[in-house]
């Protein structure tokens, strides 16, 4: 019999129909995936199933007995466990208290042998067993707090777990470690709903997929039935083009930025790389790898970072953003709600923030000239003109990436983009138009650098790899010779790790 | 499966159910804090009218000066929460300090120098705590606390008696009255207005303020000059609330500490019910005039209704508390 059976969902806000009629079936020790663009109604559904919002209409219903989700508490005592997006572990407070935090199971006075029992066995079933109970989170890296996140829900005995991108933030071997773990559960009987935008962990982990498109059920299929191709096609109601556009093969007209030992205390140890105009490079490497840090350095933004910085054959002072900016030095954190958009403030602003300084006389702004810029610019990064008025904070993630791209376009000349994750969180169709802006700018002459830990998108979309593995350089790769299981041994394995 | 029929995906597309779903979370209290608004202005409208005398000449000069002076206050405090700093404590001991500074410099050196002497001092001391929580990141609720500590310290070992009066001879008389009938204060606190949006709306600064406000790591992302915008914030706010003082003094020929007193606190209730969200980034002197004539026009209610200073302070404090209850839900997310 099904686990969870869910029959014409419905649930709409205003005039907005989040989802529409959908119906879905789980049984017991299966991987559904469910795919869809941002805004396809993922978020809502998983709402839905555990309570958060109550659907207008449909029915949900575990081990075949109908039930109506009026809060998370019901739904956790019916045995569904979500594990959301963000991580939403108290850092300070031991393993064990973030697995048992918010459960109404724990007496006033907790630290009863019972509940370290308990959550003992749900860490032994994650292969955890030997974890200390005492530690703080903070102390645990962000893949191994994701597990202290799925033990939690085990020692509550969810039977269905709810992974909403799980892998987000997670690096490559830390992926694979959750991805053991969800197959060990689904051995066990459990039932997991995966949502995910890694189309990779979706064949490789999933049985079923269920897409979903504009708040409808689009199909449903056995993974091993589908192909990728099919798979985006399904996603993006359109057939799928190219993902990665070629890089156009431009005249070598030099190298933007030289940088020589670059060193930031604990993070970067004497790294130098040379970024040509018109080229993509992409730094490879694991979170702690320093890969991020070295963008940020050079950005401006690590205050002690130490190094020789040439841009156009003239040096660069670290340390002070305004100066980098000057220089044409443009960052894109991978941070996007705390580091990137000004979520008050409308979507031409947030297109024009890094360049209101050279559209003024005398400190007055031009604001005809700024908005024949700004519209100018959201024709470029393909978004809706009429949408320019609105607050950024309500624009759509894909929306909000390209804003920040905007900003780079039309500098006085072109400069070096240095991008952390720029497609971290962002659906299918926005990823290929940011691949596209991404070329363009090569076009013009900028030099881009990025760092990814999505192994598939530094293949495709990079012209120059260099690996990092803490901190240090392994290795450079251009074009031809860009593969991905030598990146992968690259950033996992210290063998090589002195370049 | 129904692709086929679907329209082309675009941008507009996919945006359209996450921005749907916050529109309608963030629809539903901002209506009903729209509702309450509106409520709470018609029963003020309705109270102050039928209160005796509300309409009268002296009432209404009486209110437009009560505005003037908590307007210019409430102007400096709207650059300050735009900055993202939330309040500063120390604006209404800013007021009384720039009067004694005023007569000081003014029974030394001529009204001209007085009027410069002031300007300078407000602002120099505000910038000062503008560097502070600019350039060190000190906590602005705690930098202006100490300000206003240190302003009253200092105030107090100048003044030795409490209040510094006009040298003998020396009257502003030119400078009271009225401009066609207008209270020359009320004409001061225009033109400092103006000067603010004018600042907000159409300078680099202004941009740059916003941005800050709205999010400093990001505008420090962007090479935004952050402390720059702060200090700056912080500068123009003590140059906005200064003329409150000096006018004042010229009101009575004479400088107290006393004359501030409780003018930060009128003034962030005027910043907060005129509409400026408390978490910066957002606001403008115009929602800030219209919270200044809702303050000014409680108080001047009070007076004619012969309540004590007491309830004034009790009335400001409801108001703040009310504001922040409505302001929360649809900011909280």
């Amino acid at each position: 019999m099904d686990i969870l059976t869910v029959e014409g969902l419905s649930k709409s806000f205003g005039a907005v129909r989040a989802l529409r009629d959908v119906s879905l079936s789980l049984r017991a020790g299966e991987i559904r995936a469910i795919c869809g663009e941002n805004g396809a109604g993922k978020s809502t559904l998983v709402k839905s199933l555990m309570g958060i919002f109550t659907p207008d209409a449909g029915s949900i219903a575990i081990d075949g007995v109908h039930h109506t989700m009026r809060s998370p508490q019901q739904a956790q005592a019916l045995g569904l466990g979500l594990v959301a997006q963000e991580l939403s572990l108290a850092p300070r407070l031991s393993v064990l208290d973030n697995i048992w935090l918010g459960s109404a199971d724990v007496p006033l006075f907790h630290r009863r042998r019972d509940l370290r029992r308990r959550a003992r066995a749900a860490l032994e079933i994650l292969g955890a067993g030997e974890w200390d109970l005492d530690a703080p989170v903070s102390a645990l890296s962000i893949g191994q707090q994701q597990l202290v996140e799925v033990a939690r829900l085990l020692a509550r005995d969810a039977r269905i777990l709810i992974l909403d991108e799980p892998t987000a933030t997670l690096t490559d071997t830390e992926i694979a470690r959750i991805l053991d773990v969800l197959k060990a559960l689904r051995a066990r009987g459990h039932a997991i709903l995966y949502i995910s935008h890694r189309l990779s962990e979706v064949f490789d982990l999933c049985d079923t997929v269920t897409v979903l498109r504009n708040g409808e059920h689009v199909a449903t299929r056995q993974v091993p039935d589908i192909t990728r191709e099919q798979l985006i096609e399904l996603m993006l109601g359109r057939p799928f083009g190219d993902m990665y556009p070629a890089a156009a093969a431009g005249p070598d007209t030099g190298d933007a930025l030289v940088v020589e030992g670059l060193n930031v205390a604990g993070s970067v140890q004497d790294l130098s790389l040379v970024a040509p105009r018109g080229k993509i490079l992409c730094i490879a490497g694991q979170i702690g790898s320093g890969a991020n840090v070295v963008t940020r350095a050079l950005a401006g933004l690590v205050p002690g970072a130490t190094g020789r910085v040439s841009v156009g054959d003239k040096p660069l002072r670290l340390g002070s953003v305004p100066h980098c900016v000057a220089r044409d030095l443009l960052f894109l954190s991978e941070d996007r709600a705390a580091e990137g958009i000004f979520h008050q403030r409308s979507a031409l602003e947030n297109l024009l923030a890094a360049n209101f300084s050279a559209h003024t006389h005398m400190g007055i702004l031009d604001w005809p000239k700024l908005k024949r810029i700004g519209a100018r610019l959201a024709q470029r990064v393909a978004i809706d003109p009429r949408r320019l008025a609105a607050a950024a904070g309500k624009l759509s993630g894909g929306n909000q990436q390209k804003l920040l791209f905007g900003r780079a376009i039309e500098r006085p000349q072109p400069g070096v983009l240095l991008m952390n994750e720029p497609t971290r969180g962002i659906d299918v169709g926005a990823r290929a138009d940011i691949y596209r802006i991404m070329r363009e700018l090569c076009a013009h002459g900028y030099a881009l650098i990025m760092t990814s830990s999505d192994l598939e998108e530094v293949v495709g979309v990079a012209d120059i790899v260099i690996t990092m593995y803490r901190g240090r350089t392994v290795a450079r790769y251009e074009r031809h010779s860009i593969a991905m299981a030598r990146i992968l041994a690259d950033i996992t394995h210290p063998v090589q790790a002195a370049a | 499966m129904s692709q086929s029929a679907e329209p082309p995906l675009t941008d507009r597309t996919l945006a359209v159910p996450a921005q749907g779903q916050m529109a309608a979370r963030a629809g539903e209290p901002r209506n009903y804090v729209g509702i309450v608004r509106a409520a709470v202005l018609v029963i003020l409208a309705a109270v102050a009218l039928t209160t005796p005398g509300f309409l009268s000449q002296p009432s209404i000069l009486s209110l437009l000066t009560t505005v003037s002076f908590i307007g210019c206050v409430a102007v400096g405090m709207t650059l300050i929460t735009i900055s993202g700093n939330i309040m500063s404590f120390a604006l209404g001991a800013l007021v009384g300090a720039t009067a004694m500074v005023f007569v000081l410099a003014a029974n030394w050196g001529g009204f001209a120098f007085g009027l410069v002497a002031g300007l300078a001092f407000a602002a120099a001391t505000n910038a000062l705590q503008g560097f502070l929580i600019g350039w060190l990141r000190a906590n602005p609720i705690i930098v202006s606390i100490a300000a206003l500590a240190l302003i009253y310290g200092v105030a107090e070992a100048f003044a030795a008696h409490g209040t510094i009066y006009a040298a003998a001879g020396t009257s502003y008389a030119g400078f009271k009255g009225k401009v066609a009938g207008i209270p020359v204060e009320f004409v001061v606190f225009l033109c400092v207005a103006a000067v603010a949006q004018f600042l907000l709306s159409l300078t680099t600064f202004g941009r740059n303020l916003f941005l800050v406000g709205s999010s400093f790591r990001a505008a420090e992302a962007i090479g935004v000059r952050t402390w720059r915008a702060i200090t700056g914030a912080y500068l123009w706010a003590g140059l906005f609330t200064a003329p409150a003082g000096i006018m004042l003094a010229i009101r009575y020929d004479a400088a107290s500490m006393n004359y501030g007193l409780g003018y930060e606190y009128d003034a962030i209730a005027a910043v907060l019910v005129g509409g400026t969200v408390i978490k910066g980034g957002e606001g403008s002197v115009l929602r800030t005039l219209a919270g200044a004539i809702v303050i000014g026009v409680i108080q001047v209610v009070l007076v004619l209704q012969g309540l004590r200073t007491e309830w004034q302070y009790l009335i400001a404090g409801l108001i703040v508390l009310g504001v922040i209850a409505l302001q929360t839900p649809g900011t909280r997310d």
